[in-house]
């Protein structure tokens, strides 16, 4: 009897020592990666930075963890300051520092957009649920919108500050002109210049020749017929060769090939993009006449943009 | 006769006891049907008729097309009719992007598992002037809504 | 010290001690974890090769999604609003949180594949005979619970996947023959998906079912014990022939004094023998810890290294282009878009004929099969006895047309579930910019 038990034992005893091992190597490995970050390294090398630059009572100040900005009533949630620690930190740490600890640029439109009330993804873009690189610049599958970076700004041949004008023109969208808004204020007069409401309704204004414009920004990419466009299946894409040559792009249109310029339908695509839904309360939208009292200065369509406080190369 | 006594007596407690169970469990079912519902009505108002251009126009809100073709309307529903998923108007038909039901312009089947061609909803137009839909009303596919120069039906 | 520690966990934990052989196996009757097995258990039953372990690894999986599920409950709201964002706040924001979901995610995963896996075994050893018969059914309910487990699991995150699943899974209720509008409605709360469904299925995910699981495996394990153990100990006794056991070297006493040979033949029984069996405190109960650990590590391995699946937030107006089901409800989502049947002017829905007929057919099938099993009793409790050859062929092919299916609905179908095959250029998923 207590031979043939001994049999199982032996069978089994080698294989569960290695499974606990495994276990425990597991369990380890779940610890490791629970400590091993990826905005770790950032944290301990932020308080040093800040201690560098003579401010060493906020560097023993420092709360290591995941750093959240949350303002309920626009629905932001944005941990983009775990990594990003310099933003608010441009009057003590030099511009130059490599991301992700640069301080944010400040500039006039800054001190009117402060942190505590919008925030980093009404601006920029992503996730700002995420925690790691990957999930809060690309986001995740699905029509969550991607950070707008360099390299995606490049990719539709714009300069990033000119891709963030779109998200401006959310809020923005019932200014005439905008100061330092360059690609937006031209799409807007180009609007107007090609009297694209004969033909399109925009909050409730215009023929109905087209289809309504007023929440273009809302529509899905899954929607669009992408079978004449060449390059990237993208809304942006599409919108640009649309707007060049329509013909080209829908060959069953009513819409004139306008052959606009690149710069020109690229324009146009940020500020049709923009068209959005939003549910911001009336406080975050602006007065359109103040900016219009601050375009006077230069009353042409371009516009130079107020030269920040402390200039910041971007 | 004492026994008897007990017997029906027994039978009536323990048939009242069963018939009030009965009834407590058919009034917990009840409660799972919901009396009222957090859901826009079936008959419900788009835009003004003016408002649509030519052709297929979605409202994605709404989960249908409104097709113009000059002064003649008819709304299909984009709810395709094998599963319920949306079908997408692709230029020359609907494609459903679930099980690949393919549908013709005036929403009969090409091919796919759907079952039936897309519903056409009966469309009037409001006292006040907008297209008025009723989804709950099926109509036949000749059904056109012909606006007069006026704006009226 | 380590004496006095000991004397002391025996006060704690026993509330007497076995002074001899009978009482040391009563001893596993009267503790509290050991009494769900028997004292003894056969050799046969233990074989790796026989069972696999795979009821065992079911039951393991059940546990950790238990405890996981447990975890996450803390965690999760079941609100339209905030579900999708609990999720995230899983996955991003709390600590362990990503391995706890992707945990129970794969555990479930797994859960599905194994508990058929555990039924494909039961079936190819024909270990449904007799009062097991019962059992059987017991399994294919607690295989389709599983089923309902995952689907209402899924749902929960609020993400795309979700919301077409409960659109599709429902329409599917829908075509039930008159009955099924209402259960439509009674599934969703209304005509239309919204908080109402997320709270049913919720409810349904974290209480009725687990609760249904839990008493069905309870009733499950009593009655393999009730049924004399796992079948492999009827190939034993079907195999074992009643034979003279060797005459004893004794003398035998007779009502005449001393006599030679022996006057009363001593056969072996047919039943198990003393040598069949091994206890099982310890040797059962080690080997379902190493099963359960060995499950653990694989889980726990799959949740560090692949995170759970998360699309975009839930969105009537735009269903995914293909909106594909996860792998296990593939093959269904394959019957219901190739099923519908026309022939003159009527039309049989896919819906109905691929979503409900056929599967509930299948499930019949598989429920009636220890009643429609003509074969000779001794063909139980063995692999693939050449006697059932004919029903093993078919549990194989219907097994592996089920797997074909579920193949060509993961990787070829593409946008308009449209047929792509490998190498074949697929349209480039849309994007914004």
């Amino acid at each position: 009897m207590a031979d043939k038990n001994e049999s199982f034992e032996t069978k089994d005893f080698g294989w569960l020592v290695a499974m606990s091992l495994l276990f425990l190597a597991l369990v380890a490995v779940c610890f490791w990666l629970e400590f091993r970050t990826e905005w770790g390294p950032y944290q301990r090398q932020f308080p040093q930075l800040l201690g560098h630059y003579g401010k060493g009572q906020e560097a023993r100040d420092f709360q290591p963890g995941i750093q959240q900005i949350w303002i309920p009533k626009i629905g932001v949630t944005d941990r983009c300051i775990t990594c990003h620690l310099g933003y608010e930190w441009s009057s003590v740490l030099p511009a130059t520092i490599a991301e992700p600890l640069t301080p944010h640029p400040t500039n006039d439109w800054m001190t009117k957009h402060e942190f505590a009330k919008f925030g980093c993804t009404p601006c920029h873009g992503g996730d700002g649920a995420a925690t790691t690189v990957a999930g809060a610049h690309q986001g995740g599958r699905g029509w969550e919108d991607p950070m707008l970076s360099n390299a995606l700004a490049q990719q539709n041949g714009l300069a990033m500050n000119g891709m963030i004008e779109m998200r401006c023109n959310f809020c923005h969208r019932h200014d005439a002109a905008t100061p330092g808004m360059d690609e937006i204020n031209l799409a807007k007069v180009l609007f107007k210049k090609k009297k694209c409401l004969l033909c399109h309704v925009v909050e409730g204004r215009g023929g109905a020749t087209g289809p309504e414009l007023t929440y273009e920004g809302d529509r899905n990419p899954e929607l669009l017929n992408f079978a004449h466009v060449t390059g990237d299946h993208t809304m942006f894409n599409w919108n640009v060769q649309h707007l060049t040559k329509a013909s080209a792009v829908s060959p069953k249109t009513a819409m004139p090939d306008f052959n606009f310029k690149p710069e020109e339908s690229r324009a146009l695509t940020l500020l049709l993009m923009s068209w959005r839904r939003l549910t911001y309360p009336p406080e975050y939208i602006p007065d359109p006449e103040v900016a219009a009292a601050a375009m006077q200065p230069s009353p042409t369509s371009t516009v130079t943009p107020t030269p920040s406080a402390t200039p910041v190369a971007h | 006769m004492d026994g008897d006594r007990r017997k029906i007596l027994r039978f009536i407690g323990k048939g009242s006891v069963l018939a009030a169970f009965l009834a407590q469990i058919g009034a917990a079912g009840r409660a799972f049907f919901p009396n009222v519902l957090y859901e826009p009505p079936s008959r419900f108002k788009l835009k003004k008729p003016d408002d649509y251009p030519d052709g297929y126009t979605l409202d994605e809100a709404h989960r249908l097309y409104v097709i113009k073709q000059k002064d003649a309307f008819h709304v299909i529903s984009a709810i395709c009719t094998h599963l319920g998923c949306n079908v997408q108007w692709r230029d020359t038909e609907f494609d459903c992007p679930c099980h690949g039901s393919r549908f013709r312009p005036d929403g009969t089947v090409i091919g796919g598992p759907a079952p039936r061609p897309l519903d056409w909803f009966a469309t009037t137009v409001s006292p006040d002037g907008y297209l008025e839909v009723d989804s709950a009303k099926d109509v036949a596919r000749d059904f056109q809504l012909v606006i007069g120069g006026n704006g009226k039906a | 010290m380590g004496a006095k520690f000991k004397a002391l966990w025996r006060k704690t934990s026993w509330a007497w001690s076995p002074e001899s052989d009978r009482e040391s196996s009563e001893a596993i009757v009267k503790n509290f974890w050991l009494h769900w097995f028997p004292a003894k258990v056969a050799r046969a039953s233990m074989d790796w090769n026989y069972s696999f372990w795979l009821g065992t690894a079911s039951a393991s999986l059940l546990m950790i999604l238990t405890v996981t599920g447990l975890m996450l409950m803390f965690f999760y709201v079941p609100s339209t609003e905030r579900a999708y964002g609990s999720i995230k706040d899983l996955q991003y924001a709390v600590s362990f949180g990503r391995i706890l979901r992707n945990q129970h995610r794969w555990a479930a995963e797994g859960m599905v594949a194994v508990v058929y896996i555990h039924m494909a075994r039961v079936f190819f050893t024909g270990a449904y005979r007799g009062t097991r018969a019962i059992n059987w059914v017991a399994g294919v309910v607690l295989f389709l619970v599983t089923l309902f487990l995952s689907f209402t699991g899924y749902l929960l995150p609020w993400d795309q996947l979700a919301f077409w699943a409960i659109t599709v899974g429902t329409s599917i209720a829908k075509q039930a023959p008159f009955v099924g509008p209402t259960i439509q409605f009674l599934l969703l709360g209304g005509h239309e998906i919204g908080q109402q469904t997320l709270l049913r299925f919720y409810v349904l995910h974290v209480f009725f079912l687990p609760v249904l699981v839990w008493i069905l495996f309870a009733y499950h394990m009593w009655r393999v014990r009730k049924d004399g153990g796992l079948a492999a100990v009827e190939g034993i006794r079907n195999a074992r022939v009643m034979v003279p056991k060797a005459t004893p070297k004794t003398k035998s006493y007779s009502l005449f004094g001393l006599t030679p040979g022996t006057s009363v033949a001593v056969m072996s029984s047919t039943g198990l023998e003393e040598s069949d069996q091994v206890f099982s405190s310890p040797n059962m109960s080690r080997r379902i810890a190493l099963v359960f650990l060995v499950v653990f590590n694989i889980t726990l391995l799959a949740a560090i290294l692949f995170n759970a699946p998360l699309e975009g937030l839930a969105n009537p107006s735009v269903t995914p282009n293909p909106a594909k089901a996860p792998w296990y409800f593939v093959w269904l989502q394959e019957l219901v878009a190739s099923t519908t049947v026309r022939f003159g002017g009527y039309t049989v829905s896919g819906a109905l004929l691929g979503g409900i007929l056929l599967p509930g057919f299948l499930l019949a099938v598989l429920t009636a099969w220890p009643w429609l099993d003509r074969s000779p009793i001794r063909a139980q409790g063995r692999w693939l006895a050449p006697e059932r050859k004919r029903q093993n062929m078919t549990f194989a092919i219907a097994t592996l047309a089920i797997i074909i299916l579920i193949m060509v609905g993961v990787y070829l179908r593409g946008p308009y579930w449209r047929i792509y095959w490998p190498g074949q250029p697929r349209p480039e998923t849309p994007r914004l910019y």
